[in-house]
């Protein structure tokens, strides 16, 4: 039997765990949407500000 | 379980297009400012998921999931508490606002405006030491999860004869230093092309991969144990075993669920987890080169704030993973309160994930973690070399600059210097099991309590001076070099017995050691200390013997 103390971190633990599968899951969604824009807009940006070729 | 061609097919694909849009950025570079920090043009979203890859290496994923396998639930503790201190910072702007600010590309650069060029010196020996010494385990720690998750052994591989000698010398290799190698190669070609650009590009691939395999292994590792069989077992073990020492293959539980429990990890550790945490989240320089390649402050907050909670599954789901190998490992018939032979608390977890799960995950999960190791391992060698390149060699040449082709150049050698560098000292040589975690704890509290407490006092003190910093550099590095003498000495019973009667207060009394949050608060402590009585005894020796005049003050 597990005291009520220990129980109750335990339901934070459970919370935390759980929470942590579906935040992942949602980040992989939003982020892989989002974070594709972010890398078309910064090539076009670095295309933009630099046209001297230094490499 | 061997792999099957389906995993290699997944492993495969996932390599070519990630090495393919590594390369294919270098054709946006066109000076240092976009090697190192992408030309300051990266947005949010890519910022998250860049952060999110770096800071997740397979190592990582090691030391979370031992730490689940040894303290259950509570191993996720320090991600609560990177979670908490990102949060704070994201919302506050506690030292990123005025870092990114002041629009340097590196901390130590920071330093000079400060305290000048000395300390920006010695601050970026002390980042460079800690960072890369710190690197040195990453390789191997990775192979060992591969060639277990793999099924694997590290037995076969090539042996070379040495022209050296009486001609008996051999260079011996398994397949996980051939792995590792061909790897650390393959992230050498697209960081030296692309720097910082092929890291964000290929680090928002890396993430991609690796969530989806986090997630996949995460909801399979709970549906084969099952929660309240987890559950109970994780209560059943800890009741057996509490008060045992934990050793590399006995299966000892600390309290599973309650830190400031029975049995549990402790309230001076958890302290110092907290203060760690803050530290990290503000002072490490692979995160905090992404609030430098952010766009502006506002930017780098709100990177902070959205990426918090992930830290929280950082540690917490392979710590799940660790905590569930356990039960595995505990609930077996011929267990017997020990891990199976060749198995131990850190490779207890690839072998389980081998063991449980199907044909097609497994290969995602590899490719998850070879995306989790390249993302890091880039990361790491752009950072580094980049400090190496502003911090330590630039101020050398003064007034010589060499041309924008030339620099660039120089930061390419250093990426590869480091490459070779970890590749013969952290994967060829190889260092104990225990030495590891030592070194490890070691090289990131040198850095950690120098450099925060100099960041902290460079950005939020008036009264902070080049003397301070200075001796809070010293005594940072010094505390914890001296408790690892100290603990060495105790455990070859070198210390005289009445000394060890007054240091039991801060023992750990099975280990016969000093406690690690002994150490690691008083790392942070001395560094403080430096920095205040250096600062306070040198304006003090100032005003006695070089009072400044009135015009001066005026």
């Amino acid at each position: 039997m597990i005291p009520d103390i220990d129980a109750y971190w335990l339901w934070f633990w459970t919370a935390m765990i759980f929470a942590s599968i579906a935040w992942y899951a949602i980040l992989l969604v939003w982020v892989g949407w989002r974070g594709g824009r972010d890398v078309v807009e910064m090539t076009r940006a670095l295309l933009k500000n630099r046209p001297d070729d230094e490499t | 379980m061997m792999l099957h061609p389906i995993d290699w097919t997944i492993i495969a694909v996932y390599l070519v297009g990630c090495v393919a849009a590594g390369v294919w950025m270098k054709r946006y570079v066109r000076g240092v400012e976009d090697f190192a920090v992408a030309g300051r043009a990266m947005n949010t979203n890519l910022g998250v998921a860049s952060l999110a890859a770096t800071e997740l290496g397979i190592v990582t994923v090691m030391y979370t999931a031992q730490f689940g396998f040894q303290n259950g639930f509570v191993g996720a503790m320090p991600g609560v508490l990177t979670a908490a201190a990102m949060l704070l910072v994201g919302m506050t702007g506690f030292v990123i606002t005025p870092l990114r600010d002041a629009s340097v590309i590196t901390i130590p650069e920071l330093f000079e405006k400060r305290f000048g060029k000395l300390v920006r010196w010695l601050a970026g020996l002390v980042v460079v030491l800690g960072g890369v010494l710190n690197m040195g385990v990453f390789l191997r720690l990775g192979g060992e999860f591969l060639t277990h998750v793999t099924g694997l052994g590290n037995t076969e591989g090539i042996h070379i004869a040495l022209p050296w000698g009486d001609g008996s010398a051999t260079l011996d290799a398994g397949y996980l230093e051939l792995t590792m190698t061909a790897l650390l190669a393959i992230v050498l070609v697209y960081t030296v092309l692309g720097g910082m650009l092929s890291v964000l590009v290929t680090d928002y691939l890396q993430f991609l991969v690796m969530g989806l395999g986090i997630v996949v292994t995460s909801i399979l590792v709970v549906t084969n144990t099952g929660w309240t069989e987890l559950v109970d077992r994780l209560w059943e073990a800890f009741r057996a075993t509490a008060g045992a020492a934990q050793g590399e293959r006995n299966l000892v539980m600390t309290n599973p669920f309650n830190p400031f429990g029975e049995g549990g990890i402790g309230v001076g550790w958890v302290v110092w987890q907290a203060i760690h945490a803050l530290a990290v989240v503000t002072t490490w320089q692979t995160t905090i080169s992404r609030v430098l390649a952010a766009k502006n402050a506002a930017t780098a907050r709100s990177m902070y704030r959205r990426a918090a909670f992930y830290w929280v599954g950082r540690w917490g789901l392979p710590g799940l993973w660790g905590a569930a190998a356990f039960v595995y490992f505990w609930t077996r018939p011929d267990a017997a309160g020990l891990l199976p032979m060749g198995l131990d608390s850190q490779t207890a977890m690839p072998a389980f994930l081998n063991a449980i799960l199907p044909v097609g995950v497994l290969g995602l999960l590899i490719a998850a973690m070879l995306a989790a190791e390249m993302s890091t391992d880039s990361g790491y060698l752009l950072t580094w070399a980049t400090v190496i390149y502003n911090d330590l060699i630039m101020p050398c040449l003064g007034r010589h600059q060499p041309s924008a082709r030339a620099r660039l150049l120089i930061v390419r050698s250093m990426v590869v210097l480091i490459g070779l560098f970890l590749v013969f000292y952290g994967l060829w040589y190889k260092l104990g099991k225990t030495a590891v975690w030592d070194y490890l704890a070691l090289t990131g509290d040198i850095y950690l309590a120098s450099i925060f407490a100099l960041l902290v006092g460079a950005l939020y003190w008036r009264g902070a001076n080049a003397v301070g910093a200075v001796a809070a550099i010293v005594l940072g590095a010094a505390g914890p070099i001296l408790f690892v003498v100290v603990n060495h000495l105790l455990q070859e019973k070198r210390v005289p017995v009445s000394l060890v009667a007054a240091m039991e207060p801060i023992m750990n009394a099975k280990k016969g050691v000093i406690l690690p949050e002994v150490i690691g608060l008083a790392a942070f402590i001395l560094a403080f200390a430096g920095m205040f009585l250096g600062s306070w005894a040198w304006r003090v020796l100032l005003e006695r013997f070089a009072p400044a005049s009135e015009e001066e003050k005026r």
